[in-house]
């Protein structure tokens, strides 16, 4: 690197910063090298290095010169490093490069030790773990010149929950091995002031953990804040003292140090003796102030987990109550947290709110979007729901956010089964289904699956919050209890498909325990029509927990392991009739149901073409999928020609994608098509392919980027509808696509986690023998299993993809030829499939 | 007096309550049970894996009646809890030797 020759500015710059020494000097003389004195040095520096960053010239992005550390705190002593951030608002190139030399150099030539950092604002954007100090340093950053609202734009992107949680971590830690090197003991003979435990590295430290965690935890210390400060302003004057008798930068009070420090600061006293022992009197006393203040810091801090939220162990509370009693927004973060962490909320966070609570509207409590998706996220089943839920019903907070709810408060319905009031009753069913979904009793595991599948399991804690809100009137609650779940889930503005849900759930909430227990389910016509009343297998299992947790919260004893087996069995049959016999009832021309759909069809859409399209397709199409997906559909299939694949591809909100394929039925289609997207490295988790009789194929498939390949290329849609095209018109073979995949799964599926499941059953449909099979999930597995299929010359006319954790159970509808399976076709089946998902084929 | 025991499919509870109320036979004792006859349960399969279902949920209801009313008593039971299909249960008719109301220790004949 050049040096740069002193320039014409030069000598100012020298003269002003002498001066100021000077200035320094003279006040330690005095005994007087305190805060003040050390301010006002940091302000004459701050004024320097404003005019050494005028004379820079300039970079071709914006600059901030910020202080940090001690500096940043203006306590600067006359020796101490000048420690600075450079900061650069874009890329650091030749100018920039040039702007550092003009600053940086001067001040060298000044003979100041500058620690300094260079960092574009970007690098901000990601958490720097590997440098905790310098993070430390950040927490006292001070802009001294440049761009200021750069510097506001560093402070956005710096202080985040994240970032102040992991500074702390470190803090703690540095502390203890700092201390470690002290044998944990402020009561040196030469003490360091600035390291030791009780110096002034700990004052830093308690005001850094109070700051991080809870603005106003020092005024709940052993010390107030005078004698803290008085303790800080001593510290600071020996330590200037020091720095002036050595004429460099040393903190360690050594013996002779301590006798001329104490007639530096005008210690009385006979002789050195005295006065010296009057000096560390007044250390110690000072240091044990720190190092109490600290300890009690380090013990009562809560731990950051939210915005204005600490963790302490009275349980999550609100740093700063009168900003929370403002923001109702940010009540229900408190709750949330409390859950994630298994814990409670503080009994003064809900004080809080229980004293504000009755200013605000159901609205003020989501009033964004954001807020909104929280919300139905904390409804999401898991241990401490019900406890939370009750803490917010207990302060108020649940009745103003469901004024619905609060209609059934403490209500009494005398009957001869229910035990508890109302509300209570109804927070019971959640707290049984929290249950049912992490329960270990063996008799309960075949719930916790159904639980475990639910693709949205929030929604049905939401419809059992709601269930029985109708029951403040003493007529038919049901039908009551769905009209105020409208306003509810209205104001939650759920999507139209979750909306329908949860009020399905509330409208027919009895509705399964009446089939299971007062109905003959060994009539075949009574599930029949209990499978068509239901429509899909996620309304069922959501029905199936709801009965469940209902009825177990109406006593103790009213859920006996006698109705557990109806209600179990009643949902297995409904479960098979769904999934294996939807192929035998398709959509005829007048079929109930399609007059609407037909009368709500979009305007380019025709009565003929829609008609068209669905007639042959299952019946149950019509449940599984919503108009608009319907109509979408339509539109797929639209002018289709062999060899051609029509296609959509959608990403939702929760990184699930969902590609739809239209095309003309042909020998390997599925299967293909399953290649395709196992050898981007997609793993299907849900899915539905259909046919109808004009050889028409709908596959739907859901599922999750695993190697990101969509996330990371910008072009990746385009590619994979590309190879999809060229693959099924058979320009592509997508056996060789997946020849380097094939090797991975051979590796993973040499140890499957459980025995694969194959079987085939004749008698469930009327038309299609239905292929079962549980295995372990794995990329690829679809393609090998349809592919197997297919080599046996069967046609796989539908398809149910579920996966229930690492479990993939898959329903294939097939036939070979027209007609269902012979006896010896299905035995060579299963066997090839057997020995393929075993991975000895 | 005659203690009737029937076990009936759970969804034919209720009428047959309803006939014996007709009969004015108002006390009874309904009892969840499990258990099988002939029938002696079948084989459910979910996910392509088979559980057993040996044990059917049945119901058990006990009514005590005079003798003289027993015969239309097992008429009515037989009628309501009938549905032509295996399982539709059994009834039991054995003699009570003495009964007694706790309340009042009194002797019933």
């Amino acid at each position: 690197m050049s040096v740069t020759q002193p320039g014409p500015g030069d000598s100012t710059l020298v003269a002003t910063f002498n001066a100021a020494r000077l200035e320094l000097k003279a006040d330690v003389l005095r005994g007087a090298g305190g805060r003040v004195a050390l301010e006002r040095y940091a302000d004459r520096v701050d004024a320097l290095l404003r005019q050494l960053f005028a004379e820079a010239g300039g970079a071709s992005v914006p600059v901030a010169i910020v202080a940090l550390g001690g500096y940043g705190r203006r306590h600067l002593c006359v020796h101490s490093d000048i420690d600075l951030l450079v900061l650069f608002g874009g890329r650091i190139d030749a100018a920039e490069e040039q702007f550092l030399r003009g600053f940086l150099h001067p001040l060298w030539d000044l003979g100041v030790v500058v620690g300094h950092q260079v960092r574009e604002l970007d690098d901000f954007a990601q958490l720097e773990t590997d440098n905790p100090e310098f993070l430390l340093a950040l927490l006292d950053a001070r802009p001294v010149a440049g761009a200021r609202q750069l510097f506001d734009r560093f402070g956005v992107l710096f202080h985040t929950p994240a970032t102040h949680a992991f500074i702390l971590t470190s803090l703690l830690q540095l502390m203890e091995e700092r201390h470690a090197r002290f044998n944990g003991t402020l009561y040196q003979l030469e003490p360091d002031v600035k390291e030791a435990p009780g110096a002034l590295r700990d004052l830093a430290a308690t005001r850094t953990i109070a700051m991080l965690t809870d603005p106003l935890l020092l005024r709940r210390g052993p010390a107030d804040a005078a004698r803290v400060d008085e303790a800080e302003d001593f510290l600071l004057r020996v330590r200037s003292t020091l720095h002036l008798e050595a004429g460099r930068n040393q903190n360690s009070l050594s013996h002779e140090m301590q006798e001329r420090t104490a007639n530096l600061l005008g210690y009385p006293g006979t002789g050195h003796g005295q006065r010296v022992e009057r000096l560390m009197s007044d250390y110690f006393r000072h240091a044990r102030i720190v190092a109490r203040s600290l300890e009690w810091a380090r013990r009562s801090a809560p731990l950051p987990v939210g915005p204005n939220l600490g963790l302490s162990r009275e349980g999550v509370r609100f740093l700063d109550p009168l900003q929370a009693a403002r923001h109702p927004a940010s009540w229900l973060g408190a709750f949330r947290s409390a859950l994630e962490h298994q814990t409670t909320v503080a009994e003064e966070a809900l004080s809080c709110i229980q004293q504000h609570v009755d200013r605000y509207r159901a609205d003020d409590f989501f009033p964004q979007a954001v807020d909104r998706v929280a919300l139905l996220h904390f409804l999401t089943p898991r241990l401490g729901l019900y406890a939370r839920l009750s803490e917010m019903h207990d302060c108020g907070l649940l009745g103003r956010v469901f004024p619905e709810f609060q209609a059934i408060s403490w209500r009494v319905v005398r009957d001869f089964y229910h035990k508890y009031t109302v509300d209570e009753h109804t927070l019971l069913t959640i707290r049984n289904l929290e249950r049912v979904s992490t329960t270990d009793e063996p008799s309960r595991r075949r719930f916790r699956n159904v639980a475990s599948e639910l693709v949205h399991p929030e929604l049905l804690v939401l419809a059992l919050l709601l269930h029985d809100v109708g029951k403040w009137r003493d007529d038919d609650h049901t039908v009551e209890s769905e009209r105020m779940a409208k306003e509810a889930v209205d104001r939650l503005q759920l999507t139209a498909e979750a909306r329908d849900t949860v009020l399905f759930l509330i409208r027919h909430h009895i509705r399964m325990s009446l089939v299971a227990f007062r109905r003959d389910t060994e009539d075949p016509e009574i599930v029949k029509e209990f499978a068509a009343f239901i429509g899909s297998e996620e309304r069922l299992k959501m029905l199936c927990l709801m009965t469940l947790a209902d009825i177990e919260a109406v006593s103790p004893d009213t859920l006996t392991p006698w109705k557990e087996e109806l209600l179990w069995r009643l949902y297995v049959d409904t479960y098979n009739h769904l999934t294996q016999r939807y192929g035998d009832d398709r959509i005829e021309r007048n079929q109930a149901g399609l007059d609407e759909l037909l009368r709500q069809r979009p305007d380019d859409l025709s009565t003929a073409e829609i008609t068209r399209f669905l007639e042959g397709l299952p019946q149950r199409y019509l449940q599984l999928f919503a108009p608009e997906a319907i109509y979408r559909h339509v539109r797929l299939a639209r002018d289709i020609h062999p060899d051609e694949v029509h296609v959509s591809l959608e990403r939702d909100h929760s990184g699930v994608w969902t590609l739809a394929v239209a095309t003309l039925d042909k020998p390997f289609l599925f299967s293909n098509i399953c290649g395709v997207l196992s050898s981007y490295g997609t793993n299907i988790i849900r899915g539905h392919a259909l046919t109808n009789p004009n050889g028409l194929v709908l596959d739907i498939f859901q599922f999750t980027d695993e190697d990101r390949f969509l996330e990371l290329n910008a072009d990746g849609q385009e590619r994979l509808l590309q190879t999809l095209q060229d693959v099924v018109a058979g320009a592509e073979d997508v056996a060789i696509r997946l020849r380097g995949r094939e090797r991975g799964v051979l590796q993973s599926r040499a140890a499957p986690r459980f025995a694969p499941v194959v079987r085939t059953d004749n008698g469930a449909s009327g038309r299609y023998t239905i292929l079962d099979v549980v295995a372990t999930n794995a990329i690829g597995l679809l393609y090998r299993i349809s592919g197997t299929i297919s080599k046996h010359g069967c046609d796989v006319d539908l398809v149910l993809i579920a996966t229930e954790g690492e479990k993939a159970i898959d329903v294939f509808h097939i036939t070979k030829g027209g007609s269902k399976l012979t006896e010896a076709e299905q035995q060579a089946l299963t066997s090839d499939l057997q020995r393929t998902l075993e991975g000895t084929l | 007096m005659k203690l009737i025991k029937s076990i009936v499919r759970p969804n034919k509870v209720d009428e047959v309550k309803d006939s014996l109320a007709k009969l004015n036979i108002a006390g009874m004792t309904v009892t969840e049970v499990r258990g099988h006859g002939k029938q002696k349960g079948h084989t459910a399969i979910y996910r392509g894996k088979e559980y057993n279902v040996s044990l059917l949920p049945k119901m058990e209801i006990e009514v005590v009646v005079p003798d003289s009313l027993a015969d239309d008593a097992i008429k009515a039971i037989v009628t309501a809890a009938r549905t032509g299909e295996i399982g539709d249960g059994r009834v039991f008719v054995l003699p009570v030797l003495e009964s007694y109301r706790i309340r009042t220790g009194e002797r019933e004949s």
